[in-house]
């Protein structure tokens, strides 16, 4: 092929399916046969691959914010980031900073997740100059099992940041309404 | 580059390579390497998860072919795409087996090697590219980071939500075709 538009291209589901290693070999097969002889479809698996290495990049700088998991949290250690922890029970407040050398901070947010459907985030972020900003995050992913809700914060936010309280609120949130799960405040202050 | 030779299928290229022999058709070879090697090093990326080995893998393969194709040793060279693809096959078994060394390449091809310096792979805008996936939904930017950061299958990602593979297989799909077009491509 020398790059004309492909008469029947893969579905892009199907090459991230072939891109994480979801797919037996008897159907990697015949994509892999396919992007080989066809420069558009090898275009599309190298947007892909962009896309990936992009946010492994992105994730190991500290610029993305999430909530992530525990094996998560591991294979950031595993690849060799330093990672600072608080961990935070309902109602505790922690004094916090983070490092120039620090890759992340996660904070491990401690609230009893059982028979928990939906979980909201108040979030409530103050300098310290009389405006104090709000915003809620809604259907944080969470294991119920673990008790926890690890949040990975941008570590290239928090590393520019002057001294600031961030308090988080967690909701849990039904069918009824909601109800608190804990609050937990980092007083942030620089390194 | 002469414009010919990119008018011209991989097929007809390898047939070429293969026709002047010795005699090297240098256009026609670096035009089957521009247009094979990002296959090659993707292959190379999917399978052993390493840039750097991708780019053996790059080196190594179109060597080897390049090599068959002067010599006349690749009979049916307007099936190019399928031989590659085998040989690709062929040495990620020996890598992952531990059997292939690099300096085996040097030895047999010496700085030839540097012939198929393969181009340099697409990169995102990266500040673009974080703040696309800041604002991709909680549960989109979890997946998202399970399955390109800690390299998650769905089932994966599933078991350490508490989801379904389903819905988690629903929720990267949508966070993606989000990302590509948050990223000015083509979201379909």
């Amino acid at each position: 092929m020398t790059g004309a538009r492909c008469a029947e291209p893969i579905e892009f589901e199907a090459l991230v399916a072939y891109w994480v290693g979801e797919l037996p070999a008897a159907a990697e097969a015949p994509i892999e046969q396919h992007f080989f002889g066809c420069a558009h479809c090898a275009r599309r698996v190298e947007e892909l691959a962009a896309l990936a290495s992009g946010i492994r990049a992105a994730v190991r700088s500290g610029a993305v914010q999430a909530v992530i998991t525990q094996p998560c949290l591991e294979t950031m250690r595993r690849q060799g980031m330093r990672i600072r922890e608080y961990r935070l029970a309902p109602g505790e407040r922690v004094a916090c900073t983070i490092r120039a050398d620090d890759d992340a901070v996660v904070g491990r947010l401690q609230a009893p997740l059982a028979g928990v459907k939906r979980v909201d985030a108040l979030h409530s972020l103050d300098f310290g100059d009389g405006q104090v900003q709000q915003w809620r995050a809604e259907d944080l992913p969470f294991d119920a099992s673990t008790g926890e809700v690890l949040s990975l914060p941008s570590a290239v936010a928090l590393k520019r940041s002057p001294a600031h309280t961030f308090c988080v609120r967690l909701l849990a949130v039904d069918e009824s309404g909601e109800r608190p799960l804990g609050e937990y405040t980092f007083a942030h202050t620089p390194s | 580059m002469s414009l010919d030779v990119e008018t011209l299928e991989d097929g007809a290229l390898a047939c070429r390579i293969a026709a002047a022999g010795p005699r090297l058709d240098a256009a026609a070879e670096a035009e089957l390497c521009r247009r094979l090697a990002p296959r090659v090093r993707l292959y190379g990326l999917r399978h052993l998860r390493d840039p750097h080995a991708a780019h053996d893998l790059v080196q190594q393969v179109l060597l080897m072919t390049l090599e068959r194709l002067r010599d006349g040793r690749l009979r049916e060279p307007e099936r190019i795409v399928s031989f590659v693809l085998g040989m690709c096959r062929m040495v990620v078994l020996e890598i992952r087996r531990g059997s292939w060394r690099r300096e085996k390449l040097l030895a047999t091809y010496g700085d030839t090697a540097e012939a198929v310096e393969p181009p340099e792979p697409l990169a995102l805008d990266a500040h673009k590219l974080a703040a696309c996936v800041e604002a991709l939904a909680e549960r989109e930017r979890t997946v998202v980071v399970l399955t390109f950061f800690a390299d998650k299958s769905g089932d994966e990602v599933a078991r350490e939500l508490g989801l379904t593979a389903g819905n988690v297989r629903v929720i990267r799909h949508r966070a993606i075709a989000r990302l590509r077009g948050c990223m000015g491509g083509d979201a379909t």
